[in-house]
């Protein structure tokens, strides 16, 4: 049987024990097969570890701007604080394994926090510009961490965003009896005829109908469509409600937010 | 502060995604044009190749031209294609789409080689010859192994499961040799499959589709060790051909 790598309690690998099989013709090929792949599973799990605390940390600024109550302002201070901490720990994070992700590398090994990491700039800056952050300014966030975004890993984060985008919109509406709008337009957007400010249910429609129309061929992205769609949808209804009887809620009111968790794919909200 | 415009996307966003699905589409019907044709291919070397089992060694020549001319020739020629194309984009994005038929023409290349075909004039054909996977690159006119720069390339997985697709077929030679009277060639085979074994028994795996098969080889050693037993318990095996 070939075994696998023998590790202590932390993880670290243990000396194996000597093997004296006879040596023949193919030894030495399966020894630099054996230093490949070696190579390569051990690059593979340092990726795993600094995927795994990226994400985590991604999900910690979540929480914090979950806790923001107004579009287009200024995020408060303390929150773009706590948030200030946790982007340069990401990016050092990042900055330990940008060899090991570089040029071929880059698609090899499964970088998932980069989503995660998309879904938490694109909402801290949808929460506070009230637009959809472009790939260039995304990747600018990184700085120096030589890491590029795939266009997946944009997109599905914009997905995940539309999530996030839901669960401010309905806390916000009923804390506040009102759904999230941005500030009026100023003087210069009166003379271009601009509209009246717009809100988030509008916003949502816009990116959902924008992600529909871009049409991927793959699994995921049928899966997160239709989680994306429901999510809209619940939103509309929020709209409809405020619209209709908003003033007949007592302020505070707080809907159920469990009553489809189930369509959300890591049931962060809770 | 509300921004100038009062619109919630950039354009330049929208078409930035529409490129995306675009390439994704396009790479993705290409990519299944160029397969198609390189599994028609492999499927003609191996029908040619399923009757190794009931073809004596000695008249196998003509069989492995066959599957040269037929299979792997005009395999070859798929893979080129596919080296051009494929190596537009990143590799790692894609692979997934041709690394069975990949590792399929591998296999058929292994097994050729090994029972006497596809030789060279720096390399003649002889029996039990095994491809490495630099031979394998050169004949395919393609890098293995890839790392400083992104292009289309062999890779060591790819190379390790075509050995296991090779002890396995082998495996089953080591029988029906028996039956077709060549004893000897059993007994080469099970020398092979050991040595293999062994080297793979270096290997450091971890749970994927590598350890599958490779912890599958021990049964292939097992079918062929189970033809060498009942035919030492009846004297069968010649004294020259088991000290191979």
């Amino acid at each position: 049987m070939p075994g696998g790598v023998k590790r202590d309690y932390r993880g670290n690998k243990k000396d194996l024990p000597v093997r004296d099989a006879p040596r023949n013709e193919y030894t030495s090929m399966f020894e630099g097969f054996r230093d490949e792949l070696d190579k390569h599973h051990d690059r593979r799990e340092k990726i795993v570890k600094v995927s795994r605390d990226v994400t985590a940390l991604s999900k910690k600024i979540i929480f914090s701007l979950q806790r923001v109550r107004k579009l287009n302002q200024p995020l408060p201070d303390n929150i773009v604080k706590e948030n200030e901490e946790r982007m340069s720990e990401i990016k050092s994070m990042l900055a330990t394994i940008v060899d090991d992700v570089s040029g071929i590398r880059r698609y090899r090994y499964n970088l998932m926090c980069l989503e995660e990491f998309v879904e938490a700039i694109s909402f801290a800056y949808y929460l506070e510009h009230q637009r959809l952050i472009t790939p260039e300014t995304m990747q600018s966030t990184l700085g120096d961490v030589n890491i590029p975004f795939t266009a997946n890993d944009y997109v599905y984060g914009l997905f995940d965003l539309t999530g996030e985008m839901m669960r401010f919109a309905t806390t916000v509406t009923a804390l506040t009896g009102s759904i999230p709008t941005g500030v009026a337009a100023g003087a210069e957007d009166v003379q271009t005829g601009a509209d009246a400010p717009r809100n988030i249910l509008g916003d949502l429609q816009d990116i959902s109908s924008m992600l529909q129309l871009m049409q991927l061929n793959d699994r995921t992205y049928f899966k997160k469509k239709d989680v994306m769609i429901e999510q809209v949808r619940k939103v509309e209804r929020v709209g409809y409600g405020v619209t209709v009887r908003g003033n007949e809620r007592p302020k505070g009111w707080m809907p159920d937010m469990n009553e489809d968790a189930g369509h959300h794919d890591d049931g962060s909200a809770e | 502060m509300a921004d100038n415009t009062n619109t919630m996307i950039d354009p330049k966003i929208f078409q930035y995604l529409q490129a995306h699905a675009e390439e994704q589409t396009e790479v993705g019907d290409k990519l299944t044009q160029i397969i198609t044709g390189f599994n028609r291919h492999i499927s003609t070397a191996q029908g040619h190749l399923s009757r190794i089992h009931a073809t004596p060694l000695q008249k196998l020549g003509p069989l492995l031209s066959q599957v040269e001319s037929e299979g792997i020739k005009p395999a070859i020629e798929s893979i080129g294609e596919l080296n051009k194309f494929a190596s537009n984009y990143p590799y790692y994005k894609y692979n997934f789409r041709w690394r069975s038929a990949v590792q399929n023409l591998i296999y058929v290349m292994l097994i050729t080689a090994w029972l006497g075909g596809l030789s060279s004039e720096s390399k003649p054909g002889e029996l039990g010859r095994l491809l490495r996977i630099e031979e394998i690159g050169e004949i395919l006119k393609v890098p293995v192994n890839l790392e400083d720069r992104d292009a289309f390339h062999i890779t060591i997985e790819e190379y390790i499961l075509a050995l296991t697709d090779l002890t396995d077929e082998l495996s089953r030679l080591a029988m029906n040799s028996v039956t077709m009277g060549n004893i000897d060639l059993t007994v080469r085979i099970s020398q092979f499959i050991k040595d293999l074994f062994a080297g793979f028994q270096l290997l450091n795996l971890k749970n994927d589709i590598v350890r599958k098969r490779i912890d599958a080889v021990k049964y292939h050693v097992k079918k062929v060790e189970d033809v060498i037993y009942d035919l030492s318990l009846r004297n069968l095996i010649p004294k020259a051909a088991e000290q191979v």
